[in-house]
């Protein structure tokens, strides 16, 4: 099967998925699913597209959420607003740690996202005047288009993000089809080869800095107004560590990759919570399998099976790894 | 001598204390960087081992505490070369974020597995020297918090002289400088890698043992471990000795001074906004070497 067939077979299975169980709960997950996806996904364009390893992800997303969370609470602004204010707050504070850190790189890049990530983590903890810190912001006002029409069941959060997945997932396509996009593998693969073809390498790594962010922005300010409460939890190392989880488990640097990442990493978790107090360990044995036995993520056994994946091949880059 | 100063000399000195815990933590995880270049998650995970095995050991064999402590660090090393083997060895040819991961996973792996073993409560280690006091003119420090600083001199001195004196030392300078070109000159790479891990995973172990009896311990007390190691290997250089000592006894004296004059929430962040600072000033860290494209 083709890609293209193969991701409107995705589509049209996630589509019906839902339909299929009655179960709320399960219509939970499937919400946390589609959302884990796009933070995922915006999350690849860093880890698989620009090749730096960003452990600041999830600040953004909590950026995101309290921004939807503040707006509603003080300001009385909800609804799809929300949802490009975030973005815009998220993709701003992206603009300013990207422009300040990514004149570093390889480790030193992943640790300096780590303390902006701390650092927004401790502010949020701390800032209780403006997020309540560890008590967190309950009664989100719900998504909706003003008096119109609100998004209120798990039902109608889990289309409006699988729309921005699917949105989103069929942007990076296209991106990695245009010249931008090849920039990005130019930049990944030889940073200095790219440089000397005329790429600017800081330009190019910030650009998908801003818009990973923005993106992870939306899909926290998604998340808070469905949940409807948002402690700063969210930005915790947990999360953190989550997301990158997804990324490389699924497989960097395509497109399917993260969005089955996100569904192992929901799925799994909850197939093992029946057993009870083994559930992390047992999690952690198998993720550390599929990163030894399958070093180019999920993804890649797929490929291999079909022959067929979506978004460019993630070629391991020769110079890394110091070797 | 005024109160004030009495009282800004025993910030420095405990800072002093605590950075020299960060610095044994630190020393293990750059030269992990240093010679494999591994990012290596797991770190702070064997000074957790080494402050429970400690516990452990005092309490079920009933051993004294610095025995106890000893023998922990060794059994701790021990399992370094197990954690090589298993999590990091096979993945040498493999993309970094692979080996970043595979990390992770052993952190995972071993925080839950310690919550689970060890149980989720905070024990306390009892130490000889933890209720003694020895004062220094005004300032007054408990004897454990002086053997933390001894035990972690001697060491690094120790290590200091291993890396520049012995063959294994220079073996691991030789793979830190380019493996490939070490193999072909006759360096056993695999050993290195077993040396390695078994002195990082021992000073990450000896700092537990050491800071156990100070702090309430817990199975989580990990992650805490390592991104304080990671804050000082970085301000100090990745792969720089010198640097994490230099780094780490700074990040203690500047920590205890925000903790005493700013406020304690604060002082867990300064960490982090030094890095940045240092980072753009320097972005190899104050002793880094540049890194090699």
């Amino acid at each position: 099967m083709s890609t293209r067939a193969l991701s409107l077979l995705f589509i049209a299975v996630a589509v019906l998925l839902p339909l299929a169980t009655a179960n709320t709960y399960l219509h939970h997950l499937l919400v946390l699913w589609m959302l884990y996806s796009l933070l995922a996904l915006s999350l690849n364009i860093i880890i698989g597209y620009i090749g730096e390893l960003s452990f600041g992800h999830a600040a953004f997303f909590g950026i995101g959420a309290y921004t939807t969370a503040i707006l509603g609470m003080h300001f009385g602004v909800a609804g799809l607003f929300g949802l490009i204010a975030a973005a815009a707050i998220a993709g701003l504070f992206g603009f300013v740690i990207g422009y300040v850190s990514l004149r570093i790189e390889g480790p030193q890049f992943a640790i300096l996202t780590l303390g902006f990530g701390s650092i927004i983590y401790t502010t949020t903890n701390y800032w209780v005047d403006l997020t309540r810190g560890p008590m967190g912001i309950s009664n989100i006002t719900p998504l909706g288009f003003g008096d119109l029409f609100a998004f209120t069941t798990a039902l109608e959060y889990y289309y409006l993000s699988l729309c921005l997945v699917v949105g989103f997932g069929y942007a990076c396509h296209a991106l990695m089809q245009s010249r931008t996009g090849r920039s990005f593998i130019a930049v990944r693969e030889n940073a200095p080869l790219a440089a000397s073809l005329g790429i600017n390498v800081f330009r190019t790594k910030l650009l998908g800095f801003v818009v990973a962010t923005a993106v992870a922005g939306v899909a926290g300010a998604i998340f808070a107004p469905y949940l409807t409460v948002i402690t700063p939890e969210v930005m915790s190392l947990h999360y953190m560590v989550a997301i990158i989880i997804m990324v490389i488990v699924g497989g960097r640097g395509t497109i399917a990759g993260p969005i089955l990442g996100a569904l192992i990493y929901v799925g799994i978790l909850e197939l093992l919570r029946a057993t009870g107090p083994l559930r992390m360990v047992i999690f952690a044995a198998l993720m550390t399998l599929s990163v030894i036995y399958l070093p180019g993520g999920l993804i890649s056994l797929m490929k291999r099976v079909t022959g067929a994946g979506g978004g460019p091949g993630d070629a391991q880059p020769k110079t890394e790894a110091g070797k | 001598m005024d109160i004030e100063t009495i009282l800004l000399l025993q910030q420095i000195m405990n800072g002093l204390v605590n950075g020299m815990t960060y610095v044994l933590i630190a020393t293990g995880l750059t030269l992990v960087f240093g010679v494999l270049h591994i990012i290596n998650f797991a770190h702070g995970e064997f000074y957790m081992l080494g402050a429970f095995f400690t516990f452990f050991v005092s309490k079920l064999l009933g051993l004294d505490y610095i025995t106890a402590g000893v023998l922990a660090t060794v059994a701790v090393a021990a399992l370094g070369i197990l954690a090589n083997r298993l999590f990091f060895w096979p993945l040498r040819k493999e993309h970094e974020f692979t080996l970043l991961l595979s990390s992770l996973g052993l952190a995972l792996l071993l925080t839950n597995g310690g919550e689970l073993v060890f149980g989720a409560d905070p024990k306390y280690i009892s130490s000889p020297f933890a209720d003694s006091i020895v004062a220094m003119g005004p300032m007054i420090l408990t004897q454990q918090r002086i053997l933390i600083f001894a035990v972690g001199a001697v060491t690094l001195l120790l290590l200091y002289l291993f890396i520049k004196n012995t063959t294994m030392g220079k073996m691991m300078r030789a793979t830190a400088q380019n493996p490939e070109g070490a193999a072909l000159t006759g360096v056993d790479i695999r050993r290195v890698y077993t040396v390695t891990f078994v002195l990082a995973c021992g000073l990450a172990a000896l700092a537990g043992a050491l800071v156990g009896p100070t702090a309430m311990i817990y199975p989580t007390v990990g992650s805490w471990a390592v991104l304080k190691g990671f804050i000082v290997v970085v301000l100090g250089g990745l792969g720089s000795v010198m640097g994490a000592l230099i780094g780490g006894l700074t990040l203690g004296v500047v920590e205890a001074l925000a903790g005493g004059y700013i406020s304690l929430g604060f002082a867990q962040a300064i960490g982090f906004a030094i890095i940045i600072v240092v980072l753009l000033w320097r972005p190899n860290g104050l002793f880094g070497a540049a890194r090699r494209v």
